[in-house]
């Protein structure tokens, strides 16, 4: 684990939360500071759960954890913690027939920002931060998804949360609006602690100052981009067929294969990238990159 | 590519410490203008003001009593609560339908708190609906010759039904997450009303709605209606509380203030329900008794001119305008009859319930007049007949027996002095047409008027009225005798007599001209 890591303001130890036979998390621990940490894994990683429980809508089994020094484990701690987070669904609803600045001012009664004039001057300075001042008075079922998932990340935004949770906040993006988003996350990454769940390990490497791999609910690695990317030094070569030895391989571009693994003697490596640390950190373990 | 963002204003978080009762208001005026933005609450809205613009306006509203009135004021309000329960309801589903729940239950505004904010949120609704009855009450009292007293309990009722549809609304949503469960609540509480429970006006179960609408002959004494209005009124406050509080123990708001209170209103509730299902207190049917028995221990007495006035207390202010129905009627007639002394007596019937329709029997006293407990409109010319009968024929007995000739005296006597008399034949008789045999309304009993009767009277109140009146105080004798013929009665006041008259003439020899059939 890296030393790089800021004072903790988001911890747990020990998460374990179980549907049936089935751990979504598995004894998870991590440590959050400030800035903007990614959450990577396949589907069924448990990253999902592991945002619900960090944002208090499901309670785990086992385990315990901290936001901003609240203990959720109690109704009041779990009431501060509530007043302090930001969270962005996985695929977020919207009240179509609200405008934009009346959904956002809802969610920010909802935080509890009580004074109307300072409400709705503050909907105003997020829907300014997400480019969305001009529409602000238009109806949701109006605006194209880009637009809403802005006027989802403004909700998230509204009331200066010190913990934001964000769930593949990028899914469905093209990529211009792909783009603004990672500058809107960036921003948000300013000062206050943001988890950002993701399958995109480019929105990591722009972003992210720490990352988290997750695999069948438990934390598989837990450092910085370039740590994770080192995992693959020396493991990365190029060949002109797949290589059998490899346990993920594709074809690029250029026509031949990229494989990660244990290369043979006198392979041709390559530089790693923080996509290969996060193959190799799966360790084979995913059904997706078997796949592959 | 790349976006530039200009410095942010500064960021606003939540208060500290936090309010969250502030949020729970907050969030009540939001969704309290969501509720008013609803298509149905606007045309709710339109058509409740509208109505009582015609209220005001209508003229058949003038000299109202107000304990009827404020019964009246209920009946809108239901329209109000049905748009509100079905508004707050959807309010209440929003998140569910919209998927938003996932992200809004992790917000600092608990569930439980929101349920408040929803139940809150009817409250200007409420309040428009307290405003409405009170505007329309308080029109109702300013008019004319209003009489009786309102009664605050019955006028809160309107209120109130908004404010328990709304937490029925909010308790439905809770429990039975689903648009369609409202519709399905209403029409089985519209079944179980009229199929299964089948109420009778006493019975005690009328009392479980929230109005409770009682059909009278006509309007009594505020003292005699015996609603058990404070009782029903306590019932509603303790339902809604019951509702809202529910719903909030359903939200998770679990705690033990919640569910002591959710006692204390069930508690509020048994008591108004338990008070309201006594039916009529004996001590009021007793007073029926003897307000329809011997009235003359109730009212009061006022002269006005030559003539008495006795009211029941409540209708001492309408004395005057009775005093100039009988002034005009005496300034018609001819011989003693003008200057006759009156005495009018206001009398009920009230023994066999509010709801009888029993007809006050004519009295035998000579001079003396019933009048009932209704004035305005179609009552003016019905009491004009009366007195006119009397002073023709002595007394109401007698007046209500007449069907000779002497009828068309009573009749252009009544109506003469009306401003628009053709009109006035029309709305006292019960056919409302002006050719034809039919019955004249009277506070007693009706008068017959046959075809021939109608055809004199009708041309006599074409004429001016002075032509009219100079010959009718000339022949007063002669057209006030029971033996002077319909056909002579005709000649005396210059109508031409027709073949219908010495054929009426002969049916009224007939029939000794002292009876008729009715």
């Amino acid at each position: 684990m890296s030393d790089l890591l800021p004072a903790p303001t988001v911890s747990a130890a020990g998460l374990t939360l179980r549907y049936g036979r089935t751990a979504a998390l598995d004894d998870v621990s991590l440590r959050l500071g400030e800035g903007v940490t990614g959450l990577l894994g396949p589907n069924g990683a448990g990253k999902t759960t592991l945002l619900r429980v960090l944002a208090t809508a499901v309670p785990p089994d086992r385990g315990a954890f901290s936001v901003l020094g609240h203990d959720p484990g109690t109704s009041a701690g779990r009431q501060e913690v509530r007043r302090v987070l930001g969270y962005l669904p996985q695929t977020p609803g919207f009240h179509p027939d609200f405008s934009a600045f009346e959904f956002v001012d809802y969610v920010a009664i909802l935080k509890e920002l009580t004074d109307r004039t300072a409400r709705h001057r503050e909907v105003r300075r997020v829907l300014d931060a997400v480019a969305l001042s001009d529409v602000r008075g238009r109806r949701l079922k109006k605006l194209s998804g880009g637009m809403r998932q802005r006027v989802a990340l403004a909700a998230a935004l509204v009331g200066d949360p010190g913990f934001l949770v964000l769930d593949e906040p990028t899914v469905g993006l093209d990529p211009e609006q792909r783009m603004r988003f990672r500058e809107l996350i960036a921003r948000a990454g300013e000062g206050r602690t943001v988890l950002l769940s993701t399958h995109q390990t480019e929105d990591v490497a722009m972003l992210c100052h720490r990352v988290i791999v997750m695999a069948g609910g438990r934390v598989r690695f837990e450092g910085t981009p370039a740590e994770l990317a080192a995992r693959a030094a020396g493991r990365v070569w190029s060949s002109t067929e797949r290589d059998p030895g490899a346990w993920a391989g594709w074809r690029t571009g250029t026509g031949s294969f990229r494989n990660v693994g244990d290369p043979p003697e006198g392979a041709d490596l390559l530089e790693p990238t923080l996509e290969d640390g996060y193959l190799l950190t799966l360790d084979g373990e995913s059904s997706e990159v078997r796949a592959a | 590519m790349s976006t530039v963002l200009e410095t942010p204003a500064r960021a606003v978080g939540p208060t500290h410490p936090p309010r969250p009762w502030a949020a729970v208001f907050a969030l009540a005026r939001f969704e309290a203008r969501e509720l008013r933005m609803t298509v149905s609450f606007a045309a709710i809205t339109v058509l409740y003001v509208a109505w009582i613009v015609w209220q005001v306006m209508e003229r058949q509203g003038d000299y109202p009593i107000l304990q009827d009135v404020d019964r009246g004021t209920q009946a809108m309000p239901i329209l109000m609560a049905l748009s509100v329960m079905l508004g707050v309801n959807r309010a209440v589903l929003r998140s569910r339908r919209c998927d938003t729940d996932r992200h809004f239950g992790v917000l600092a505004v608990e569930p439980w708190r929101r349920t408040v904010a929803h139940v809150l949120s009817v409250v200007p609704a409420v309040l428009f609906t307290a405003v409405c009855v009170t505007v329309q009450f308080t029109c109702a009292a300013l008019k004319p010759g209003a009489a009786g007293h309102g009664s605050p309990a019955e006028l809160a009722v309107g209120p109130l039904t908004v404010l328990l549809a709304g937490a029925v609304g909010v308790l439905l949503a809770r429990l039975v997450p689903s648009v369609t469960a409202v519709p399905l609540f209403l029409v089985v509480l519209l079944f179980g009303q009229v199929f299964v429970a089948a109420p009778s006006d006493s019975d005690w179960s009328t009392w479980l709605g929230p109005v409770v609408t009682e059909s009278t002959a006509g309007p009594f004494p505020s003292d005699l209606l015996g609603r058990p209005a404070a009782w029903h009124a306590l019932y509603l406050v303790g339902l809604v509380l019951l509702m809202a509080l529910l719903a909030v123990l359903v939200s998770g708001g679990r705690t033990g203030v919640v569910k002591a209170a959710v006692g204390g209103a069930l508690a509020l509730t048994l008591v108004g329900a338990v008070g309201q299902s006594g039916g009529t207190p004996a001590a009021t049917t007793a007073a029926r008794e003897r307000m329809s028995t011997t009235p003359e221990k109730f009212r009061s007495c006022l002269q006005h001119g030559r003539s008495s006035y006795c009211a029941f207390p409540e209708w001492t202010g309408r004395t005057a305008d009775w005093a100039a129905v009988v002034d005009r009627v005496q300034n018609l007639a001819g011989g003693r009859a003008g200057g006759e002394r009156l005495t009018v007596e206001q009398r009920i019937d009230a023994r066999y319930g509010l709801d009888s329709d029993a007809a006050l029997a004519p009295s035998t006293e000579p001079g003396h007049v019933t009048i009932g407990t209704g004035w305005g409109g179609n009552r003016v010319p019905e009491f004009a007949a009366v007195v006119a009968s009397v002073l023709v024929a002595g007394d109401e007995k007698a007046g209500s027996e007449l069907c000779d000739a002497r009828l068309v005296t009573v009749m252009w006597l009544a109506l003469g002095g009306e401003s628009d008399p053709m009109s006035a034949l029309r709305d006292v008789r019960i056919d409302d047409n002006v050719s034809g045999s039919s019955l004249v309304l009277s506070p007693t009993e009706p008068f017959v008027m046959s075809a021939e009767q109608t055809r004199i009277v009708a041309e006599l109140l074409q004429r001016p009225r002075y032509s009219v009146a100079g010959k009718v105080k000339a022949k007063w004798t002669e057209l006030t005798s029971p033996r002077t013929s319909i056909a002579r009665v005709a000649q005396l006041l210059g109508v031409p007599v027709s073949t219908a008259s010495d054929a009426a003439d002969s049916d009224s020899a007939d029939s000794d001209g002292d009876s008729c059939e009715r």
